[in-house]
């Protein structure tokens, strides 16, 4: 069917506004590749825009030999690796039972988990929780808190329980008990569901800022977000300062530094992001079956 | 009689055999599940117990259980302050702004990719809008102070190279709650749209050939086959978000805030954060977040309820 002149333009605006909100997304990522990779005279004149001017490697030079950015991010890859693998395993062993028609107590701890959803107890009495276990300055404060997340659990619980019936019954005559269940039918067939997941968490884990903040009070302990963050506000201090002087150039370098210290945690995530893109989709499907 | 006997103990016992069946079977469940129960008992239920301490006057030697109670009154000092009110005055405004003006940004994102028939196109326009959901806010906010910044911004040089006068975007606090609100949505629209994509696959491509054999626009097709097809999800996602009104995040807040909009910027979680955490108002603070919660179990019951009406409930 040929298009009306009406449904013509409609198409071109809406070419046109999609066009615009994806170059949105784009330029503010190519300006800061641009300001890490620019040298100090260009940042400070201003003509850096969405491509780098007077190429330099300095600011990273800088940001790798001046700052803890190195141990911050082998923190950062700690917290993600330990956090993920204690998340999933709890979350595996949680959702298999709540999937059983015949766990006695299904629908009281099923309640009991959804009501955490919509009230909790909040930033203080946690952190007086975890004081009182002394997990202060400890990464397990920010892996034990955050062991289940009840989205996801709901999301696994779904998946188990979807599990054809027949697969379960042939496993059950093989004399097939709850652990082996688990095991070698349950997790075999819900592979897609588990790197979700892992997903899931390790993007949580990979971006916690506030409960870093909060609970870890030693510098070295700091990972990338709370580190660059801190570069990041002190630089605005500096920028204050600098503006009643205008002729400091060690701080346009700043500058450099600050956008290098955003692209060191930018780029591990645009390296996952295909895997991200695929899983995350289907997992905000996964999240919208009822159950 | 003495057969029905006879019958009624064999149900009995195939009864009795079977319920002990299931508890046998349930011993290694339980025993899965154990970590998860101690999970919710010590991190999520022993944290709403600590909320008691929004009725007392806490102390670190008599601990949460041995401080006095005070009743009311750190509600009391709570609403009749004048720097607390303000805060959650700002916690609303934030949030119902952010909420009336982000949430149908998503919604007309997936009708338009929706609309695009060149595969290539949308899939390049996807990846780019999806991608700024996965940076933490520190990328967001670093990305933002460096363009709105007064002294060494992007935007404000090509602004000053115009006018000659820089503009201070992150300084007044009408222009810093536009940033605050636009950087927000900005993160999550491609995201949140994911949802209401996955829904506009559900209707029947047929509804759109009648519609357009009988005439209709593409105007009228989107406002009378597309909107009522997406219905449902729109009012789940609406009561999901309704329920979120009081819960500004901590993160954006209190990385793009600065002294001079203080006065705007100061929300409950950065007020809980800078009176709590550092300088050990506790039950103070409790009390405010014990607030908080109740007023957003509050909302979600009520949206809920609303949505019962028209049959779109949640439970």
């Amino acid at each position: 069917m040929k298009d009306s002149f009406g449904d013509k333009i409609f198409y071109a605006c809406n070419y046109g506004i999609l066009l615009l909100i994806a170059l949105t997304c784009l330029f503010p990522l190519l300006h800061i590749v641009s300001l890490s990779l620019s040298d100090a005279h260009s940042i400070m004149s201003g003509i850096v825009t969405f491509w780098p001017r007077g190429w330099s490697i300095e600011s990273y030079r800088q940001l790798f030999e001046n700052t803890r950015i190195i141990p911050a991010f082998g923190n950062s890859a700690v917290i993600t690796l330990v956090g993920s693998a204690i998340s999933m395993i709890m979350t595996i062993l949680t959702a298999y039972p709540l999937s059983r028609a015949y766990f006695i107590g299904r629908r009281f701890f099923t309640l009991a988990a959804v009501f955490t959803m919509m009230f909790a107890g909040g930033m203080i009495p946690h952190y007086l929780l975890m004081k009182q276990l002394g997990l202060i300055n400890t990464y397990w404060s920010l892996w034990l808190p955050a062991a289940v997340s009840v989205y996801n659990l709901l999301v696994l619980r779904t998946f188990f329980a979807n599990v054809p019936e027949e697969i379960e019954e042939a496993a059950r005559m093989d004399g097939c008990g709850e652990w082996r269940m688990l095991m070698r039918i349950m997790l075999p067939l819900s592979l897609p569901a588990l790197a979700t997941l892992t997903l899931f968490y390790a993007v949580g884990y990979w971006n916690s800022f506030m409960s870093v903040l909060i609970y870890i009070n030693e510098t070295h302990k700091y990972n990338l977000t709370v580190l660059v963050q801190q570069m990041i506000r002190k630089q605005s201090v500096l920028t204050e300062m600098v503006y009643a002087q205008p002729d400091d150039v060690a701080e346009i370098t700043g500058e450099g530094i600050k956008a290098a210290g955003i692209m060191v945690m930018i780029i591990p995530m645009l390296i996952v992001y295909p895997l991200l893109q695929r899983y995350f989709v289907k997992g905000v499907m996964l999240g919208s079956v009822k159950g | 009689m003495a057969v029905h006997r006879a019958e009624a103990a064999a149900v009995r016992g195939a009864a009795a055999r079977g319920r002990s069946k299931r508890i046998r079977r349930n011993i290694p469940l339980y025993l899965m599940f154990l970590p998860g129960i101690a999970f919710l008992l010590l991190f999520k239920y022993i944290p709403m117990g600590g909320l008691i301490i929004a009725f007392k006057d806490y102390n670190m030697y008599d601990g949460i259980l041995g401080s006095p109670w005070v009743g009311m009154d750190n509600f009391n000092t709570l609403f009749n302050q004048m720097q607390t009110v303000a805060i959650i005055k700002n916690t609303l405004m934030l949030s119902v702004l952010g909420l009336v003006i982000g949430f149908p940004v998503p919604i007309a994102l997936a009708i338009m990719l929706n609309e695009v028939r060149k595969a290539w196109f949308k899939k390049s326009v996807q990846t780019l809008v999806y991608l700024p959901h996965f940076f933490s806010w520190v990328i967001v906010s670093g990305i933002v102070l460096e363009m709105f910044s007064l002294e060494s911004g992007t935007i404000n040089h090509w602004i000053a190279k115009l006018t000659g006068e820089p503009f201070p975007f992150l300084y007044e606090p009408g222009s810093w709650v536009a940033i605050f609100i636009g950087s927000g949505i900005w993160k999550e629209m491609g995201f949140s749209a994911i949802i209401y994509l996955a829904a506009l696959t559900t209707i029947d491509p047929h509804q759109y050939e009648a519609a357009s054999i009988d005439g209709a626009t593409k105007w009228q097709q989107i406002r009378h086959v597309t909107l009522p097809g997406i219905t449902p999800t729109i009012v789940l996602i609406l009561i999901l978000s309704v329920g979120k009104v009081m819960d500004v995040g901590f993160d954006p807040v209190f990385m793009l805030q600065n002294e001079v909009v203080a006065n705007v910027s100061n929300v409950i979680s950065t007020y809980i954060y800078a009176f709590g955490i550092q300088r050990a108002q506790f039950s103070l603070t409790t009390a405010m977040g014990l607030f908080e919660n109740l007023v957003g179990l509050l909302l979600v019951l009520t949206a809920n309820r609303i949505a019962r009406r028209f049959n779109q409930e949640l439970w």
